[in-house]
């Protein structure tokens, strides 16, 4: 049946500079701010704006990801038209058919799924952002312009520009230059990786792309490129509000506390709620030991240690006498008595043992030689041992370096 | 079929509950900071591999509609069975008074529904029962017994003794006798847990409604005795029967034990309820919560101390919670000092209020009222 918009969504990304964090699960599973995972946002920003037909792409180590996905009940996305669907690459006649060779491959792979819809508008999305959007305003912008296609950009501080994709614009937020990653930017309007192309001139694109052997097939990096080139109407949508790409370490730790300080990512605010598949366990419980301050927690917990500027997800344990400051702790972690864990992300039933040592301050280390310390899901950190900061340490116990 | 379907009375009325009961049936408390009472019933149906359950509704019932919705937050929202909401039908004879006299009134009332039971087993509760209960074990042990009915009991105090069921049992654990309405508390106490047969049920809903016998109880537990081969399972886990509010603060305030929260929350058992979607709970630098249960989407300025906060619950900068149940959407407004309060959803306390109830006493504070 018709819609007049559906989202894509590219999840099939390794997120190799999580590293240890999607050893087994794709980016987009990764657990975020307590009670949610990366996915969650770009999900719930489509039920929130109206849209009710998603397709996920994935590739990459899909089957945490599929299996929270599910129906897609929890963010409203099980319909009887439409709905979340899930999209691996898949066997062609001849036995042809191959991996998603990059983002726009993945999309021309499943012009198939898209045309059963047959849409006026796709918006293309990626499953490694921190954000709340009204995808359908930018939809509105795109339309009102008659654009080709329609790409978000945020204004980044100008020292940063050099990071981004950045967008020449004139007067007007027309799209006249794309530079990637600029030594010299001439403007400070930064992709977001969020694009409203009206399919039908999607579609011939990417037919296009895929006919040139030298093409990588990525939005960025080719499709992009040629519709300028070819002088279609690319139309800049400013972005205002909290927007991160969470696809390192760092940036992950960083949004989580930001989520903390309740500035611009106020996932308390409730007009537009981020949705969640919510596992089954009781309210946290604070003991009478328990020191908690500028945290939060969800249900599951048991503290009876100090918990300070710190995120805890479902069932995480904090013993007495354990002290956690600034870090992330992912579901099902359990500290226990007299540990030590500051600056530091702990994946997915990381145990950290009796008096243990992980992280530190960054008051106390050299500036060069500091970090922030990572145990990736499953990890066991003996009683007593240390884990320096800047550390790293995969399931196994074995140092990974960035 | 072989296996159990489960029966839920959720007509019962209990005025002892007060406030919290004024506007929803008692199955529809809220307890525990994010369940109703009905959730851990439903819970250990569906552990038990129970997915056709039928809760027997009569009036004051929409906020247990509201909260049952389709089932699937139980995994009851399925093709056959699941979830089945039976509000009187038209069968039952008009009467002046609100409700059911009792359970076997309450079966005649859905006596077509019985009927089409698939299974060959009913296992039939109240929906005023805070427990954990492996169902599976108690049929498997029905089973075996060769017993026409089999119901569940505790032998730990507890419960309102003259509104409570007590038996006595012979050594081999048979009932011998059902007592109830009685001062003095015997050894057994009903916890209103019953198995028997598909068959045997319908017998007895036919004989029963054909003498205007209402009350399971005395027509058949009692009168039936000598008939039927009644069996006990004597229950040593925890158990709470929540009937009055002096009953629901103690056993709410009995979850701040650790060891009751693990009897009652094992992993492989989980209690299911209706999910919302809210955030993490936040616990500001000047705020403080100790030995409390906190569920989600919570912010804590104040200070809380052995309380229970229900989903969405808002503490201000300087308040002082101590001993208190505040349910969902609850706030305590700045430098306000609660002790022994029961605050029903969507409370509104303004600053600088001082409540103060009694540990044998507490206040309860209806829903949506602002103070």
């Amino acid at each position: 049946m018709k819609k007049e918009c559906i989202a894509m969504l590219l999840a099939g990304g390794q997120g190799s500079r999580l590293y240890v964090l999607t050893g087994n699960v794709a980016k987009p599973a990764v657990p975020f701010g307590g009670k949610y995972r990366i996915i969650d946002f770009p999900l719930s920003n489509c039920t929130n704006a109206g849209i009710d037909t998603v397709g996920v792409l994935t590739q990459y180590k899909p089957l945490e990801l599929n299996s929270y996905i599910g129906s897609g009940q929890p963010w409203d996305l099980d319909r009887a038209n439409g709905g979340v669907h899930i999209l691996p690459p898949y066997m062609v006649e001849g036995d042809k058919g191959s991996w998603y060779k990059g983002t726009a491959n993945a999309i021309y792979q499943n012009i198939g799924f898209v045309d059963m819809y047959d849409p006026e508008y796709v918006v293309i999305l990626s499953g490694d952002h921190i954000y709340k959007m009204n995808y359908m305003k930018m939809v509105q912008s795109h339309k009102n312009a008659g654009a080709a296609c329609t790409i978000s950009v945020l204004e980044v501080p100008w020292d940063e520009a050099s990071r981004f994709g950045i967008m020449n614009v004139d007067g007007e937020d027309n799209i006249v230059e794309f530079q990637e990653k600029p030594k010299q930017p001439k403007s400070n309007l930064a992709s977001m990786g969020i694009y409203v192309f009206s399919w039908q001139k999607l579609r011939q694109y990417l037919i296009e792309d895929e006919s040139d052997p030298n093409s990588s097939n990525d939005f960025g990096k080719n499709i992009i490129p040629k519709m300028l080139a070819a002088g279609e109407k690319m139309l800049a949508y400013r972005f205002e509000g909290y927007w991160k790409d969470v696809g390192t370490l760092e940036s992950l730790w960083d949004a989580n506390m930001d989520m903390l300080s309740r500035g611009e990512l106020d996932l308390l605010e409730s007009s537009w709620p981020i949705y969640s598949r919510i596992p089954s366990a009781p309210p946290a419980f604070m003991g009478k030991t328990a020191k908690v301050e500028h945290s939060v927690m969800t249900q599951g917990c048991d503290v009876s240690g100090s918990v300070f500027n710190s995120v805890l997800s479902d069932n995480v344990v904090v013993e007495e006498g354990a002290d956690v400051q600034y870090s992330v702790l992912m579901p099902g972690v359990t500290v226990k008595r007299g540990a030590v864990v500051k600056y530091a992300i702990l994946g997915e039933n990381v145990q950290i043992g009796a008096g243990a040592t992980v992280g530190g301050d960054p008051m106390d280390y050299d500036p060069n030689l500091w970090g922030i310390s990572v145990v990736g899901p499953g990890g066991v950190i003996a009683d007593g041992e240390t884990v320096a900061p800047n550390t790293m340490l995969n399931r196994c116990h074995e140092e990974v370096h960035r | 079929m072989k296996g159990l379907h489960g029966l839920i009375f959720a007509y019962d009325k209990y005025p002892a509950l007060r406030e919290l009961a004024e506007h929803r049936s008692p199955a529809s408390v809220p307890f525990g900071g994010r369940y109703r009472i009905i959730d851990f019933m439903l819970s250990n149906l569906v552990n038990a591999g129970v997915f056709d359950v039928g809760v027997i509704l009569h009036g004051n019932y929409q906020s247990l509609l509201d909260h049952l919705g389709s089932g699937k937050d139980w995994d009851l929202s399925r093709i056959h069975g699941g979830l089945r909401l039976l509000p009187p039908f038209g069968t039952v004879q008009h009467r002046d008074d609100s409700t059911f006299r009792g359970k076997m009134d309450a079966l005649y009332g859905v006596r077509s529904y019985l009927e089409n039971i698939r299974q060959d087993h009913v296992v039939m509760t109240d929906s005023d029962l805070i427990i954990n209960i492996p169902l599976q074990q108690v049929y498997e042990a029905h089973m075996a017994s060769g017993a026409d009915i089999t119901c569940v009991c505790t032998a730990a105090p507890g419960g309102a003794v003259e509104e409570s069921t007590y038996f006595e049992l012979d050594q081999d654990g048979w009932i011998t006798d059902t007592i109830f309405g009685i001062r003095t508390p015997r050894q057994y106490r009903s916890l209103d847990i019953f198995i028997l047969s598909k068959q045997l049920l319908l017998d007895v809903v036919e004989e029963c409604g054909g003498h205007d016998h209402y009350s399971f109880r005395n027509a058949v537990l009692q009168n039936m005795a000598g008939q039927l081969k009644i069996r006990a399972y004597v229950w040593e886990g925890y158990s709470a029967q929540i009937r009055s509010l002096a009953e629901y603060y103690d056993r709410s305030m009995e979850l701040l034990d650790p060891a009751i929260r693990r009897e009652l929350f094992p992993k492989d058992r989980p209690i299911y309820t209706k999910e919302l979607n809210v955030s993490s709970t936040y616990v500001d630098p000047d705020g403080g919560c100790t030995n409390s249960l906190v569920a989600d989407g919570c912010t804590v300025e104040g200070t809380v101390e052995n309380s229970i906060l229900f989903r969405g619950v808002s503490v201000a900068k300087g308040a002082h919670v101590k001993d208190c149940i505040l349910m969902q959407n609850a706030s305590v407004g700045r430098e306000s000092v609660l002790h022994h309060i029961i605050a029903d959803k969507n409370v509104k306390v303004a600053e600088r209020r001082t409540l103060i109830g009694h540990a044998k006493y507490p206040m309860a504070i209806a829903k949506n009222s602002e103070i």
